[in-house]
């Protein structure tokens, strides 16, 4: 792990879940696999805020555990999983765009809450449904599940690993911590439910006393005489296949801006077609057949088949070699291969931040190389056609901030300066890394500036926060027009103009921070691509 | 490289013109310190991207920050009483819902020993402090579970509710408090061994600790 990486999800577990989880969570992030007692002593917290923090911890599958010899257990954090907490916005938000609100409120629930039971969530859901809709009309537990068994069926969520239950469990004490065992058969069976029932609308006399969970008491006897039928049997978003569609949605928009709308459908249908034969992480998908491809077009989509064989041949030939022809039985038999794509999007990526930041000169400089794989400082000067003075210190500018790696050729063994090539080459994948590295910096460089503008402007945000809150009650006893607006009159003019600033900062902010994480999202599949592959 | 000093440019083994710089031409000074801060840019960084999608994930996002705050899973650092009552808690009032994990999905170590985790004291005194004792060690609830598990009949259902069917539960399985109580006593003991044993252990980590400390140090430093 590096530090830029290790700031960033200090940063995360702070704002989501608190100084004192961000500690321990931290700690283990830092030091590996470690036993309770020793996070204990190390990170100097009281033993009962450390449980809770670990609680906490393996509640949203950020911390593992496992058990040793001599019964010790060890936790162990999941790094990775932690900086996926950046992305959950966009979880949500392609749930919303595949399978509606219902969709969306079932992952956002399952990532608030870590994992949740199916029955669980489909409550949860459905109540918060019956809220916003209109009076009168509730939402039912039926379709919620429909949903949720969609999304279970397209592998959006999964369940988690079961616990395991030793057929001996009356022999000995009982092992210091379950064992967990994944069924893979399983991992995406929906237990038959029937849950029949409507979402419960909170009533706002319920809301007033909220602060004291007493209040929901009377509510709830009647719902635990209810027996749960899937009870252990908890779900998880399954970040992983939503990787695979942001993968696919940015090949398809990347095939659309090079050829066009009708050859980035083709892409589309491809891929949907291989979405179940081809795992998430497999270089390249099962072949498929011109044939097959045609008949899996969207039906409302005219094109011949003649038209199709002409798009894929052109999508074959293409240099980028997003798609490959593996044969030709069956009309032609194609694949695409991500392993290309990815690295097709990351080098677009390089690039385009080499012309952001340095120029279109420098871009120039950087695709030359990276065309060229070595080239000679002199070749370098010729080929790019700039004058040599500039292209030299456009080629150092690079050289210093790492895009591009110089590789010295000793004609001697004494490695003198004189008697050395020195050829300048782009290597992508360390190219990639390091500019992953400074995404993780920007984000964290982002948080940090969110919160010191929300720090900076606290008194202001209570007092308007206040106001509100009294605007609200004051509303809700029924008060005439003249007296809110009184009330309103509390935050100045200076102050509103204030608010307003620091509204679109943190709004800047946030926006970039999401941005920052579909570079970060790009980068790290390519990495993982091409790591795997070697 | 002491004894190059002095004899200027002849010093190189290479051609210096290569690197960019004609002859006579004096080189830049080392450079001493770290680059500035915000540093200038040549290039102005290019508008974010907007649109209803861009508007909606940060709405989500935003949304999603202020709800963990609200979630159980939110740990605050206990804080020191405040002085003066505000007026304004009143209306800024953080309603946490209960999370009651589901025990079996976790070590047996990481369970509270004593009553569960937000624990209120209200509730916590209406019931005799013996019984939540004995409820809450942790070999004792497992296996009311597993009890529990075999009678199928899901009482234990709804996780809020968790608490006062353990009480319920233990009332009626008074008939085998006795065995539940020696299995709670053996469970103490091996508690004590293991701080004991543990005592050792952590003796041990002291080398440990320092390394990291120093780390932490140096962590502060360069942020």
């Amino acid at each position: 792990m590096t530090q830029a990486e290790i700031k960033l999800c200090s940063l995360l577990l702070q704002e989501h879940f608190g100084e004192i989880v961000e500690k321990i969570g931290v700690h283990l992030i830092r030091t590996g696999s470690q036993p309770l007692r020793v996070i204990v002593h190390d990170t100097a917290t009281s033993l009962d805020q450390v449980k809770k923090a670990l609680c906490v911890l393996i509640q949203h599958n950020l911390v593992l555990y496992q058990v040793h010899k001599r019964g010790v257990v060890e936790y162990e954090a999941q790094c990775n999983r932690v900086l996926r907490m950046l992305r959950y916005p966009r979880y949500i938000y392609t749930t919303k765009a595949l399978y509606g609100d219902t969709g969306e409120l079932i992952v956002e629930e399952l990532l608030l809450n870590g994992k949740m039971t199916m029955s669980a969530v489909v409550k949860k859901v459905a109540d918060r449904l019956t809220e916003t809709v209109e009076d009168g009309k509730t939402m039912d537990y039926a379709e919620v599940s429909n949903t949720f068994v969609q999304l279970a069926d397209t592998r959006f969520v999964q369940r988690c690993p079961m616990v395991h239950i030793p057929e001996n469990s009356d022999t000995g004490p009982s092992p210091p911590a379950p064992s967990l065992v994944i069924n893979e058969k399983d991992m995406y069976l929906v237990p038959k439910l029937s849950l029949i029932g409507k979402g419960k609308r909170r009533r706002s006399s319920d809301e007033d006393a909220a602060g004291e969970p007493k209040a929901k008491r009377p509510k709830r006897p009647m719902d635990s005489k209810e027996p749960i039928p899937d009870d252990g049997i908890y779900w998880q978003a399954n970040l992983d296949r939503f990787h695979q569609h942001f993968r696919d949605q940015a090949i398809v928009s990347a095939v659309a801006n090079r050829m066009d709308q009708t050859s980035s459908e083709i892409m589309r249908a491809m891929l949907r077609m291989s979405e179940v034969t081809t795992s998430s992480d497999a270089p390249f998908t099962q072949p498929l057949s011109s044939n097959e491809i045609f008949r899996s077009l969207p039906v409302g989509y005219n094109i011949s088949k003649q038209v199709l064989d002409q798009y894929l041949t052109l999508l074959a030939d293409d240099p980028l070699e997003f798609v490959g022809k593996s044969g030709d039985s069956g009309g032609g038999m194609y694949i695409i291969n991500f392993c290309k794509a990815l690295a097709s999007l990351a080098i677009a990526t390089l690039e385009s931040v080499i012309q952001e930041r340095f120029g279109s000169r420098c871009a120039r400089i950087f695709r030359l190389v990276l065309q060229k794989k070595h080239l000679e400082q002199k070749q370098v000067e010729d080929f790019a056609m700039i004058p040599a003075k500039e292209a030299k210190d456009m080629l150092y500018k690079m050289l210093s901030e790492n895009f591009i790696s110089l590789q010295e050729i000793p004609k001697t063994p004494d490695h003198a300066p004189s008697r050395t090539f020195y050829l300048y080459t782009v290597n992508v994948l360390s190219a990639v890394r390091m500019l992953l590295h400074r995404c993780y910096k920007s984000v964290s460089n982002l948080i940090e500036r969110r919160q010191f503008e929300t720090k900076e402007n606290k008194r202001l945000l209570e007092k308007s926060q206040r106001v509100e809150a009294i605007i609200a009650s004051v509303q809700a006893t029924g008060a005439e027009e003249a007296q809110l607006q009184e009330i309103e009159e509390m935050i100045t003019a200076p102050e509103r103009q204030q608010l307003e600033t620091l509204k679109r900062n943190v709004n800047k902010l946030d926006a970039s921070e999401i941005q920052v994480d579909e570079t970060i999202f790009l980068l790290e599949s390519y990495i993982e691509s091409t790591t795997k592959r070697q | 490289m002491a004894g190059n000093k002095g004899r200027g440019r002849a010093a190189y083994t290479f051609n210096i013109e290569a690197v960019g710089f004609s002859k006579g031409e004096k080189l830049p000074d080392g450079v001493l310190k770290p680059p500035p801060l915000f540093p200038d840019t040549d290039y102005k960084p290019v508008p974010l991207k907007t649109g209803e999608s861009e508007d909606y994930m940060l709405a989500l996002k935003q949304e999603l920050r202020e709800t963990m705050k609200r979630k159980p899973y939110f740990i605050e650092k206990v804080e020191e009483k405040p002085d003066i009552e505000r007026y304004s808690k009143k209306y800024i009032q953080v309603y946490k819902e209960e999370w009651i994990p589901d025990w079996r999905r976790f070590p047996r170590e990481v369970m509270p020993r004593k009553k569960c985790r937000k624990a209120d004291p209200k509730s916590k005194s209406t019931k005799g402090t013996d019984r939540v004792s004995s409820l809450l060690n942790a070999a004792d609830v497992l296996k009311k579970i597993e009890e529990l598990e075999k009678r199928g009949d899901g009482e234990k259902s709804d996780e809020e509710n968790e608490e006062k069917e353990g009480s319920k539960e233990n009332k009626e399985g008074d008939n085998d408090s006795d065995d539940a109580n020696a299995e709670q006593e053996d469970y103490d003991e091996e508690e004590e061994q293991e701080e004991e044993n543990d005592y050792i252990n952590s003796y041990f980590e002291d080398g440990d600790d320092f390394g990291a400390d120093s780390d932490d140090n140096m962590d502060e430093a360069t942020y």
